[in-house]
């Protein structure tokens, strides 16, 4: 993220943050931050100065933040905001002491507090730092935390090595996650992964377990003689949404093979051409029978 | 760890097999204000929610052996707000929390000057509903000291303090526990004597102090003893415990001392106070319980409380059938 971007979203945070607390709790948190001696009583003590209600974000609020970082603040509690907020803005001119200091706070985090420790690694200075912190929290399975860094969270995406990444990836299906909330998610996809996840779903397969059909999304675009039979078999699933995934990945794939059986699907070609068939469209279908 | 998507209404329900006892608290809830899950299996989570338990608080203790290190007194506080938290949300349990050094280990004095540093970093934390379990074990000037030491830190965060009463000497031990938090100007009200009898409840209770009885087989409280102790001093100030840990204990005592109640006529509101409600008002003192957050649980039947509710689904982990020979 650039220095620009950074600051913009330091200025946006402050003002969704500002309209969410009474006016002395903002107060407490603004001199609070000054004080780098008192970082983890503060970050601790958030909770019960702020409450822990979801943060209202208004809709221009939500435009920009989606603008400036891709992410959203969906689900965020007050005390979330506030904590990654504080974060933000600790004092970092003596880089030794602000890693020190960070680093410290997660070594001890309950477990609101890992998730926002989690939620705040792409604002943290210093991001090259914080990878190996990531990494560390992606091997966790506290389900929250888990999900504070893979969902809505930009930082793995511009950050992680391509092993890492994976690793995250292939983790966020073993821990049922929602997918399509993870940022980067295409745009990060390479074969090393897409043959992974075959091995994957060729191990839940052989235990007659389902396989998310999402799963394909990171397939598609490396589909070779290997991985083929694995999308000739989903697009001959009783399972619809295995179908439509078919059809989707096929989509996604410059291999002839699949091209020619996408055109075996000329109803599933059609809705995809007119936007009517997406992996936004099979994510949510996926999300809804899951409820 | 759970990776199904197709979880349905049928891998969440409770076993049918309900043990007798169980119909005799059907609809009740229970409050264990002092079980250390650490040391149980996703078996007991399971138990203990099937019968009603809907909050737990887990004292930091000794792990039956010394430690050795800081570090291990970090890793074992950090989990105690951390990854034993999650564990027990995966069953719809709510759990806190107290933080101390415990008394034997307080008798390794350089180490115990290192715990006493880093207490105030995790006192605070979200969750955390007091000092505790602190005290007395063999009563020497070293464990005097750092409980003397930790009811200051108790009386500086506001928090109430959990005293571990001991084994052996333990009536002049207890009295001597409380003489001690009086002249720290602690207010008995804000703490709690644990592992109380027969020979210490009445000191307890006429000094205003909160007491806590341990039913743990063999070597605490029967739970027979404990109704006729109900029956002779009423519910107030008086709560259960299973003190559940890597001994041969029961983290259903709470709820078996419930129907045992129950069974010889104690009223619903003696029980309710005993085995809930008192301990959340001792401990809430810490501004820490929400009780909201696990009100609807057990206001729901526990044999359909998955039906149609949502509240529970968050990292809910689906049943296995205990006996099937067949493991998906």
């Amino acid at each position: 993220m650039s220095n620009t971007s950074i600051d913009q979203i330091k200025i946006l945070f402050d003002d969704i943050l500002k309209h969410q607390l009474a006016q002395d709790t903002w107060h407490w948190l603004s001199a609070s931050v000054k004080d780098s001696n008192a970082t983890a009583e503060t970050f601790t003590r958030i909770p019960r100065k702020t409450g822990k209600s979801l943060v209202k974000l208004s809709a221009p609020d939500e435009q920009s933040l989606r603008e400036l970082n891709n992410a959203t603040m969906h689900d965020w509690t007050v005390d979330r905001l506030a904590r990654v907020w504080l974060l933000m803005n600790l004092e970092e001119k003596d880089k030794t002491k602000y890693i020190r200091q960070t680093e410290t706070l997660f070594a001890g985090a309950e477990v609101s507090e890992l998730v926002a420790l989690y939620t705040a690694l792409p604002y943290l200075s210093f991001p090259e730092h914080w990878m190996a912190q990531c990494a560390e929290g992606i091997r966790s399975n506290i389900s929250d935390a888990l999900q504070a860094i893979m969902c809505n969270n930009p930082y793995p995406a511009a950050w992680l090595d391509e092993r890492a990444w994976n690793q995250m990836v292939l983790k966020a299906f073993f821990t049922d996650k929602p997918i399509h909330l993870i940022i980067g998610l295409d745009e990060r996809a390479n074969r090393e992964l897409a043959n992974a996840l075959s091995y994957y779903a060729h191990e839940r397969w052989a235990a007659s377990r389902t396989v998310n059909p999402q799963l394909w999304r990171c397939v598609g675009k490396f589909i070779d003689e290997k991985l083929f039979p694995d999308i000739e078999r989903i697009a001959a699933s009783e399972n619809s949404l295995e179908r439509e995934a078919a059809a989707l990945a096929c989509n996604d794939s410059s291999y002839q093979p699949a091209k020619e059986l996408l055109n075996q699907f000329p109803g599933s070609k059609q809705s995809i051409t007119a936007g009517q068939l997406t992996w936004g469209t099979l994510a949510e279908k996926i999300s809804t029978n899951k409820n | 760890m759970c990776c199904s998507n197709n979880l349905t209404e049928k891998d969440l329900k409770p076993g049918i097999d309900v043990t007798f006892y169980q119909d005799r608290i059907k609809g009740m809830r229970f409050f264990d204000p002092h079980v250390h899950m650490t040391s149980r299996t996703t078996d007991d989570y399971q138990a203990m929610a099937d019968a009603g338990v809907v909050g737990i608080i887990e004292p930091a203790f000794w792990l039956g052996q010394p430690r050795t290190g800081l570090s291990t007194f970090t890793d074992y506080y950090s989990s105690l707000v951390g990854w034993e938290r999650f564990r027990a949300s995966q069953f719809g349990i709510k759990h806190y929390c107290t933080i101390g050094l415990n008394s034997r280990e307080a008798n390794n004095e350089p180490l115990a000057e290192q715990v006493m540093e880093i207490l105030p970093r995790f006192i605070y934390k979200e969750g955390v509903v007091g000092v505790g379990e602190i005290g007395f074990d063999d009563q020497t000037a070293a464990e005097e000291k750092y409980y003397r030491l930790q009811l200051e830190l108790a009386k500086e965060a506001a928090l109430p303090v959990q005293i571990h009463t001991p084994h052996r000497d333990k009536k002049r031990g207890t009295t001597r526990s409380m003489d001690i938090a009086v002249e720290h100007g602690l207010q008995p009200s804000m703490v709690i004597v644990d592992h109380n009898n027969e020979e210490t409840v009445k000191e307890v209770l006429d000094r205003g102090f909160w007491a806590a009885f341990t039913i743990y087989p063999f070597t605490k409280m029967g739970n027979e003893r404990m109704v006729a102790i109900v029956e002779e001093y009423g519910p107030e100030r008086i709560m259960i415990n299973s003190a559940a840990d890597w001994g041969i204990s029961d983290p259903l005592a709470v709820p078996k001392t419930a129907a045992l109640m129950k069974e010889r006529g104690l009223s619903d509101e003696t029980i309710r106070l005993v085995t809930y409600q008192n301990a959340i008002a001792a401990f809430a003192q810490s501004g820490q319980i929400n009780e909201e957050d696990f009100m609807a649980i057990g206001s729901i039947d526990q044999s359909s409380k998955f039906e149609g509710n949502t509240i529970l689904r968050g990292g809910q982990q689906p049943r296995i059938d205990k006996n099937s020979i067949i493991i998906k």
